[in-house]
């Protein structure tokens, strides 16, 4: 039995923080329904687009990956009718979740203090940058403002360089997490109690509470923490060391973590006991703490010699916490994640097969699954507004013809 | 305080990666009891300490990520500790746990001796590369995690080696996932009557913040590569992190349409301040589209935006940038992020009492919630627990009598 088999999702809203929350639910049986137009298409369908991309706008691969198991519904939300019928939509699902900027649903006439009215039990969630209130609630961003802002992009990075963003926009990808959890919290909490709620959730907040040990070390001690590369302040060695170039001339790294004494005499041993390691004063971390650069180059004149991957394999059998830079080809061949099959094919209409993500949950008992490809835009408009809202044919083809199924 | 996950118990086992899994399920409402060895979390003894003082009870990443919790202290590795965590499960909704795959069974505490014991518990597992497959028994953390998931590849400047954040995000991302598995399990669990096993794998969670390239490479051959400071399109490199006076702010020049009125109005405060170019000022914006540009019109448009910012401070650009809406960010430190006047608005920032060492100022909710009357809360519920701080009122739960505690004490088992 899915988790959410039988309730209804409906999604407003664009970009990748949104639609990545939603296919929780999506991937664990939940209907979900986004709400889209060509009026406005969601800037994930033309990220890459240019007026020669064969497909248009159902062929962003972006778009793709991120939408699996989902429906999609066309409402031109600029006509009145439209409005109406997203209206309709956001009364009669299980939950409605936004990432519009705040002020936008209020517009419509979408907003969770007037859907309430008529739904006391409504479940919602508005996700945006900063949050639905203060100063800055209309502050536009995406994600890279996001991560600028919540604290990561000047912890990461080389302390004599620029700040650089963890790749892929940091805050896109913890919000969805965040929301996915508060929405089937706010679904349990209705369940049990039959309350609803509206949940604003600020992508630069959330952020801001995982670097909960930034923050708080700063209150404390008026400590500013900094980006100090892929050093540990604890321990020494911590970071990632150049290998043998692949055959086909890539560069390859292997990322080793000793944790304390125990493990650095591990690596000491599966390097076969060189001379500058012997050196006494090396077996403490206090001692290595203080010559961390010279361990740090002799290390990296030791694994330059290496295949990242064997070598990563043969420290792990010595006890090291070690593991190769794998890149975004290499995630298709990794054993561990192929035995979770973290990435399962999906046939696209225009786009062919091609992989899509799991979670990084194995259920026991209620296991998730990709069972169909990101839609089409529009693709469900009429399954959804006749067959499960149950719309009247009459009513379905008068909006069809003024241009709001669009 | 009323929360969604109201009456729901955790047994928090979780080391350092879980930490904050457990806290978020405390911020929402659930009783979380975190179990210590009888010497303590490993974390308690590391720094940086409040007020650099070396002790237990100041240790600030232990601070930071065990708020809205309770503490006992359990050895699980002998008989009697074993017996009262299992008496604990009978009355538990969920159990947290960090160790290696395998090592709570070998104790007597694996999967099949909890649902023995209450078939309605849910055990979260949380570690490096899942339970099962070629590399679970591996080690593994933070650095290890991300270098298999494919975002320490692309994270860094080219010519250095890739790098991460200074803070475990492997060890955030993952939490989070954990905490919602478990929610999803308790949804589960009101229609099945039962509870489950859920394998939550630090790498696997790392994968999905590469925003879905990972599973591009199959379509576009992209295996992702370190741009440093700047964005790698089809035709050219574009800077998205540049120096102002006194530090970095964010801005970029990609992002659709709806990047357009930022751009139009950047250009139009540069004209104010005589930093704008004829050049700039006649661009067509209607026509503008980032994948277009060549890498000598995108040098030419970062030389004159790069001048501007080097002019101004950060505080300068985003004061500015948040009346116009440029969509520029600036890259805060937590000293900015604690002066934030959004924050300070929506109240986020929260004091909390630790007994005996004062107040600390913290960072609050993840979300704030409304509802028509008398709604939840999602937010820290009480101070990070002083080891064993709740033993007697936890174990009294499944009959452990004041008489029986010193025993307890005095054979070290808590």
């Amino acid at each position: 039995m899915d988790i959410f088999a039988g309730t209804t999702i409906l999604e407003m809203g664009a970009g990748a923080a949104g639609p990545v929350a939603t296919r929780y639910f999506a991937d664990c049986g939940a209907t979900v329904i986004r709400i889209e137009s060509r009026a406005r298409p969601d800037f994930l369908r033309t990220l890459r687009l240019t007026p020669n991309t064969p497909g248009g706008l159902d062929a962003a691969e972006h778009f793709a990956v991120l939408n699996v198991n989902k429906l999609s519904c066309a409402l031109n939300l600029s006509k009145p009718e439209g409005v109406a019928v997203a209206k309709r939509l956001a009364l009669w699902a299980d939950a409605l979740a936004e990432n519009f900027a705040p002020g936008a649903m209020k517009k419509w006439g979408l907003d969770y203090a007037t859907l309430v009215k008529e739904r006391p039990d409504l479940v919602m969630i508005s996700t945006c940058l900063n949050g639905a209130t203060g100063p800055h609630r209309f502050y536009p961003g995406f994600g890279g403002q996001g991560s600028a802002l919540s604290g990561f992009n000047h912890l990461t990075g080389w302390p004599d360089r620029a700040p650089l963003g963890p790749y892929g926009t940091i805050t896109d990808s913890l919000s969805p997490r965040f929301s996915a959890l508060l929405v089937a919290s706010a679904l349990l909490h209705r369940r049990r109690t039959g309350e609803g709620q509206h949940i604003d959730l600020s992508q630069v907040e959330g952020g801001i509470v995982c670097l909960s040990e930034a923050l708080v070390t700063f209150a404390a001690n008026r400590e500013v923490l900094g980006r100090a590369g892929n050093r540990d302040r604890h321990t020494v060695p911590h970071g990632v060391f150049r290998c043998r170039d692949a055959a086909d001339g890539r560069e390859r790294w292997i990322a080793i973590a000793v944790h304390d004494d125990a493990d650095w005499k591990k690596l000491v041993a599966a390097m076969g006991n060189p001379a500058w390691a012997a050196d006494a004063s090396l077996a403490s971390t206090a001692g290595r703490l203080a010559r961390v650069g010279e361990v740090e180059c002799h290390l990296d004149g030791w694994t330059r010699t290496h295949d990242a991957r064997p070598l990563a394999e043969r420290l792990q059998r010595a006890g090291v916490d070690a593991a190769p830079v794998l890149d975004l080809g290499d995630l298709h061949e990794d054993p561990q994640l192929a035995h979770r099959r973290h990435f399962r094919p999906v046939d696209h209409p225009v786009l062919g097969r091609h992989p899509a993500e799991m979670s990084a949950i194995a259920f026991s008992d209620t296991p998730a699954d990709i069972r169909k490809a990101a839609p089409k835009l529009g693709e469900h408009t009429r399954h959804v507004l006749r067959d499960l809202l149950g719309m009247s044919a009459d009513e379905y083809d008068a909006l069809e013809q003024k241009g709001v199924l669009a | 305080m009323r929360g969604n996950l109201d009456g729901i118990r955790v047994l928090d086992l979780a080391g350092e990666p879980g930490h904050f899994a457990g806290k978020l399920l405390g911020d929402l409402g659930a009783d979380v009891v975190k179990i210590e060895p009888p010497a303590g979390d490993p974390i308690r003894r590391r720094g940086p300490f409040w007020g650099h003082a070396d002790d237990p009870e100041r240790s600030l990443a232990w601070l930071a990520y065990n708020t809205s919790k309770r503490s006992i202290t359990l050895d699980l590795e002998k008989p009697r500790g074993r017996d009262i965590f299992l008496d604990l499960v009978g009355r538990a909704d969920v159990v947290l746990e960090t160790h290696a795959p395998g090592a709570l069974a070998t104790l007597g505490l694996g999967w099949t001796d909890l649902q023995r014991k209450n078939p309605r518990v849910i055990l979260c597992s949380l570690t490096p590369w899942g339970q099962t497959g070629p590399y679970a028994g591996w080690r593994g953390s933070d650095l290890t995690a991300i270098a298999m998931s494919g975002n320490l590849h692309c994270t860094g400047d080219p010519d250095r080696a890739p790098v991460r954040c200074s803070l475990p995000v492997a060890y955030y991302h993952a939490s989070i996932e954990a905490a919602l598995a478990v929610t999803f399990a308790l949804v589960a669990r009101e229609q099945s009557g039962r509870g489950q096993h859920l394998d939550v794998a630090m790498q696997a969670a790392m994968v999905m913040p590469n925003m879905a390239t990972g599973s591009m490479f199959r379509m576009n051959g992209n295996r992702g590569a370190r741009s440093g400071a700047s964005f790698r399109q089809p035709k050219s490199v574009q800077r998205e992190i540049w120096p102002c006076k006194d530090g970095w702010v964010s801005f970029a020049l990609r992002g659709g349409p709806a990047r357009i009125p930022g751009l139009v109005a950047m250009v139009k405060l540069m004209d104010e301040h005589g930093m704008a170019s004829e050049k700039l000022k006649a661009t067509d914006w209607t026509t503008y589209n980032h994948n277009l540009l060549t890498q000598a019109e995108v040098d030419e448009l970062s030389t004159e935006f790069g001048a501007f910012f080097a002019s101004k401070t950060m505080t300068e650009l985003f004061q500015a940038a948040v009346e116009r809406n440029l969509m520029l960010a600036p890259a805060n430190t937590a000293r900015e992020i604690d002066a934030s006047e959004q924050l300070a608005f929506r109240e986020f920032f929260v004091e909390v009492q630790n007994p005996g060492r004062g107040r600390l100022r913290y960072p609050g909710p993840f979300a704030k919630i409304a509802a028509p009357s008398n709604p939840t809360t999602v937010g820290i519920r009480r101070p990070a627990p002083q080891l064993g701080e709740h033993t007697a009122e936890v174990l009294a739960e499944v009959g452990v009598s004041d008489a029986m505690l010193a025993e307890l004490h005095a054979a070290h088992v808590c």
